[in-house]
């Protein structure tokens, strides 16, 4: 059982701060959503726990052991994974060799990790993409790469940041399952941030709610639904035209 | 089914160096059937060349980071020759400060050209160490600075190189098999770590740097690897060149190689090591037809000249019109292969 657990963390770009005091866990096998309008500092929370951003102060901690200052590829050495918005595959590369190189980043040699590549496609349902050209895939099949290269050698968490942007419904409905079977099969804690509020509704089993930098509110789905404070958040901006929230909250 | 054993990777791929150096093994029989001295020359001066711009693509073609640095590990290996070859008499006079184990030291070709990769490999080490942190145009100039220190203190330890005038004495070397078969032995080796778990990870990186280290890749240290390896046949490169032309100075190594080299590996694709061959062929073919030009070619009984210096802008031109029409060079990203492979 592990545990990644942000501690008091604050972030300040020249001053403004983007994230204030900010505390969050995840557990081995546990779901957990952070939503929030947009500009509430998500990603910002991602990258401090994935290495990418240096917190101005608090710390980040792994079963206890402070990650604060590792470099990016320290992190993901120790478990802990990551997506990002907007798929950042290697688009030159085919699709296996994407999974490849994580599997050679993280000490494989070649065959191995090409092995291991395979079984994760398969483990995925997307092995008939192997030989696909990365660049040329469409949105959702995108996504799903992105989420088997951060799966190579079974991480002990995994972030996803907005990993149902652009998607439809059904596609929506698919991605839901996936991130149940990672969390079960691969007892790996998941953090999800999504914009598809009954998406996380749906599939968390715990959500923190992020507004201008600060927690605003925490509990399981059916709290976050009745909260009063997350749906004045919510129409406190003018994002609802792309944050289907009433429908989502109903 | 797919196959995932390294033979696989490495049946895919080999038909790239052999082709290569089946272009270079012809060039040298070409040379050896004409038999003609300055054809000779010429064609050494082209393999030479191939083994410098090999190792320039080592580095540049996988991380994706210009060094403008690279001639100072030529500089190195050329005066590692001049070490190490010369006779220990001639050596007393032009460089007095030597210590007295180099001083008598006289050693086969071969051996020397591997103690100048060597050297040159440890420098590129020290100096790696440092720059390989930087990125993109700071990482760039960070090399410049470097070649700009290993020329000044090349051309200021009088006793240990002899300062700014020329090393004379070095055997030279004019059979074309010995460049021959160091200059595909470059071509061997930058295959071989282009498929290697470095290589990959190492283009990966160039393409998306982010994505990369989040899968664990330690990008400062993926370029250092490629760093050492192409500051090596650098090295072995510049020990060539000085054993082809049996003089070295200070700024045989310089801006003019630097030049000529970087312009070659532009012309023929940065990203690739068939553009790295076929950049310096072609170039090499058009700095000779110039230099024939400048000499002055007889039509019937005028005799028709380019004035002096044609060569260098021809050289430019021809690089500025890459940049324009075919900014990835001639061959971009793609290897030469049979065609029947895949």
């Amino acid at each position: 059982m592990s545990e990644l657990s942000a501690d008091g963390v604050s972030v300040a770009f020249a001053g403004l701060k983007a994230l204030s005091e900010v505390s969050l866990k995840v557990s081995s096998g546990q779901i957990l959503g952070l939503i929030g309008p947009n500009g509430a500092g998500k990603t910002t929370l991602v990258n401090v726990l994935t290495g990418f951003q240096a917190p101005t102060s608090g710390a980040v901690l792994l079963d206890g052991a402070s990650l604060t200052g590792a470099e990016a590829h320290e992190v993901r050495r120790r478990g802990i994974a990551r997506t990002f918005q907007g798929g950042r595959l290697f688009r030159d590369l085919p699709v296996i060799d994407n999974l490849e190189v994580t599997g050679l980043g993280l000490g494989l040699s070649r065959a191995a990790a090409i092995r291991e590549a395979e079984e994760m496609l398969d483990w995925i349902g997307i092995a008939s993409l192997a030989d696909r050209i990365a660049g040329t895939l469409p949105y959702t099949d995108e996504r799903r790469v992105a989420i088997g290269r951060a799966l190579m050698r079974q991480p002990k968490f995994l972030l996803l940041d907005e990993p149902a942007a652009g998607m439809s419904a059904q596609e929506a409905n698919d991605l839901s399952d996936l991130i149940r079977r990672i969390a079960r099969e691969r007892d790996c804690g998941v953090l999800l941030i999504e914009h598809n509020v009954g998406l996380v509704l749906g599939v968390c089993d715990h959500i923190v709610v992020l507004d201008s930098g600060a927690v605003i509110e925490t509990g399981p789905p059916a709290a976050i639904r009745a909260s009063e404070t997350v749906r004045h958040a919510y129409m406190g901006t003018a994002a609802d035209t792309d944050l289907p929230v009433q429908e989502a909250l109903v | 089914m797919r196959q995932t054993s390294s033979l696989t990777i490495l049946r895919r791929t080999v038909s790239t160096p052999v082709i290569l150096i089946l272009l270079l093994v012809a060039f040298a029989i070409l040379s050896w059937a004409v038999g003609s001295r300055p054809f000779n020359q010429t064609v050494i001066d082209i393999l030479v060349q191939v083994t410098l711009v090999t190792g320039l693509y080592i580095f540049i073609g996988n991380s994706g980071v210009i060094s403008f640095g690279h001639a100072a590990f030529a500089c190195l290996g050329g005066y590692v020759i001049a070490w190490t070859t010369i006779k220990p008499m001639m050596k007393k006079n032009a460089m007095p400060g030597l210590p007295d184990w180099l001083m008598s030291m006289e050693i086969g070709w071969w051996a020397a050209a591997a103690l100048a990769a060597l050297w040159a490999a440890l420098w590129a080490g020290i100096f790696g160490a440092i720059l390989m942190r930087l990125s993109g145009i700071a990482a760039s100039i960070a090399t410049f600075a470097m070649l700009a220190m290993i020329n000044a203190i090349y051309s200021n330890w009088s006793g240990v190189t002899g300062g700014t005038s020329s090393i004379v004495g070095i055997p030279i070397i004019r059979s074309v098999w010995p460049y021959l078969a160091v200059a595909s032995l470059a071509v061997i080796i930058a295959w071989a770590y282009s498929i290697s778990r470095h290589g990959l990870i190492l283009r990966a990186a160039r393409d998306e740097p982010t994505a990369a280290r989040a899968s664990g890749v330690d990008i400062p240290r993926a370029r250092l690897i490629a760093f050492v390896l192409s500051g090596a046949v650098m090295g072995a490169g510049g020990a060539m060149l000085a054993l082809s032309i049996g003089v070295v100075t200070p700024n045989t190594f310089y801006l003019g190689l630097t030049f000529t080299t970087l312009s070659m590996l532009v012309v023929g694709g940065m990203g690739s090591l068939s553009g790295a061959v076929l950049g310096v062929l072609i170039l090499s073919s058009l700095i000779q037809v110039l230099r024939w030009l400048e000499a002055g070619v007889q039509i019937g009984t005028s005799t028709f000249a380019l004035p002096g210096g044609v060569q260098e802008i021809g050289l430019g031109v021809v690089m500025i019109l890459i940049l324009m029409f075919r900014p990835t060079g001639i061959m971009g990203n793609r290897e030469l292969k049979f065609p029947w492979r895949r």
